[in-house]
């Protein structure tokens, strides 16, 4: 089981995952990164995988 | 052909990236500059340029290898931006803050603004934008067509193409009316002159029309904030005005900053990535019949262009604390400049680093900066009006040309275009 961690002092809320992996992350009204899925199904994986290595701040991560 | 130095020899100690002669020089002489720094003197030192009125400090370290760039940039406690990230020379505190905003802002201060701003920088919000860029576009491209046919066919791809698209879509998202954009346009082009003596006429005053240029935008923003806090519209400056983090607002100081950010940080890049787009696709035409015939390149071909341009050409850090970075000894104080040119043609992360390759995958350049919290703000709004710009290009100006040589700005901090000369010849 895959899941995704967020280091919320890292995160400046950019998007650049919601960019790539929308079903997965998306930055809400406030400017807060919410996970819609911490736990991404098979489908989401590579999606995911790309928007963890694209984050600008390192602020993702993937927890095998 | 202007005559050019590209050829004379390279000598390291007679490099000096503060002579603003430097920056007119052609891209090629500017590269071998920085592959011969990258190779031989990865944090050469420089003497500040002199700027009339100020204290000149006591020098910079030019960063041009992408692994110290990145490694400064993503360590923010370290190598701080509140000291000034856009000028090299220690400027006054509140000038500093006035017109660097975010960019020249550090944690935690840095972080609570971003988020305000960020919302509305975000890929939704740009997806409810996505038929006005359009719109602006087209509209732009088919002035420019009629432009071409009530003369004599020719056009400037910088003040009919480049400059205009941005500019409108920014003075849209902020709601900035009619008659305040050609002021706008103006003074934010004082702002990011670098001190080119073609927009600043006293040479040896620049800093009062920075400051003079500042404060009209200042005031078009203040006018603005009071209007909207009283009638609220859907544009930008109400949701900054009405939007608010840990119950605080934005104050009119940090409003009016923040404009100055968006219209210089907005207009300048976008303006100065197409422009070289279009001057790169001109020099590499199999790239763009490539990309003509498979749109599906876009992504890729976008991410090249910002790489091949480096619109910013570099933004300062300053060491909070003495240490050591891949091999080199700081101390608290001293200045490194990030040259994202330079690091974008670091041959340790791109193969063929001077090859202009639309297809380049992956292409992890650092054209909206590097890893950490100063990363781009507008990079998703800066992707999505290059990805429509060049589409709309190929639709409607396919016989764009570009006829003569561009003339560059001379300044050391944006990659600037001021003007390139091209014609339609199906107008003919």
């Amino acid at each position: 089981m895959t899941r995704v961690e967020v280091d919320r002092d890292r995160c400046v809320g950019s998007g650049a995952c919601e960019a790539l992996a929308p079903a997965v992350f998306e930055v809400d009204d406030d400017g807060v990164l919410a996970v819609l899925r911490p736990v991404p199904g098979e489908d989401d994986l590579p999606d995911v995988r790309d928007a963890v290595a694209a984050c600008p701040t390192r602020a993702l991560a993937l927890d095998d | 052909m202007a005559v050019d130095t590209a050829d004379a020899p390279l000598d390291l100690d007679s490099i000096d990236l503060s002579d603003p002669e430097f920056w007119v020089a052609s891209p090629a002489r500017r590269h071998a500059v920085f592959d011969l720094l990258r190779r031989e003197r990865p944090f050469a030192f420089f003497a500040e340029p002199v700027i009339p009125m100020l204290e000149p400090g006591p020098g910079y370290h030019a960063v041009t290898r992408y692994a110290d760039l990145d490694a400064i940039s993503s360590q923010p406690a370290v190598f701080c931006s509140g000291q000034g990230a856009v000028s090299i020379t220690d400027v006054p505190a509140d000038l500093n803050e006035f017109y660097g905003s975010l960019i020249s802002m550090d944690d935690p201060r840095h972080a609570k603004i971003r988020r305000i701003v960020s919302k509305v920088f975000t890929p939704r919000m740009l997806e409810q934008l996505m038929d006005s860029v359009q719109l602006v576009v087209e509209d732009v491209l088919d002035a420019a067509r009629r432009k071409a046919e009530d003369g004599d066919g020719s056009i400037d791809v910088v003040a009919d193409i480049a400059a205009p698209i941005p500019l409108r879509i920014i003075c849209d998202l902020m709601g900035v009316p009619e008659s305040d954009r050609a002021l706008v346009l103006a003074q934010s082009n004082i702002v990011l002159s670098g001190g080119d003596p073609e927009l600043i006429e006293d040479q040896d005053d620049p800093l009062t029309a920075f400051l003079e240029a500042g404060m009209a935008l200042a005031g078009v923003m203040e006018r603005m904030a009071a209007e909207r806090a009283e009638r609220p519209t859907d544009d930008l400056t109400t949701a900054l005005v009405r939007s608010e983090v840990d119950g605080e607002r934005l104050t009119s100081a940090e409003l009016a900053s923040f404009f100055i950010l968006l219209l210089v940080a907005g207009n300048e890049t976008t303006r100065n990535a197409i422009t070289h787009g279009v001057l790169a696709l001109s020099e590499h035409p199999e790239q763009r019949a490539r990309w003509v015939a498979d749109p599906s390149l876009t992504r890729t071909a976008v991410e090249e262009i910002v790489r091949w341009a480096s619109p910013v050409t570099w933004m300062r850090r300053t060491a909070t604390q003495d240490g050591e970075l891949n091999g080199h000894r700081f101390r608290a104080g001293d200045k490194f400049l990030l040259f994202y040119g330079a690091a974008n043609r670091d041959p340790a992360v791109f193969a063929d680093p001077h090859v202009f390759d639309l297809g380049r995958d992956p292409n992890p350049h650092v054209g909206f900066g590097g890893h950490g919290p100063h990363f781009c703000l507008g990079a998703h709004l800066a992707r999505r009006e290059l990805s429509v710009t060049f589409r709309a290009l190929f639709d409607r100006l396919p016989d764009l040309e570009v006829t003569g040589e561009p003339d560059r700005l001379r300044s050391s901090f944006v990659n600037g275009i001021k003007r390139l000369p091209a014609r339609l010849t199906g107008t003919l």
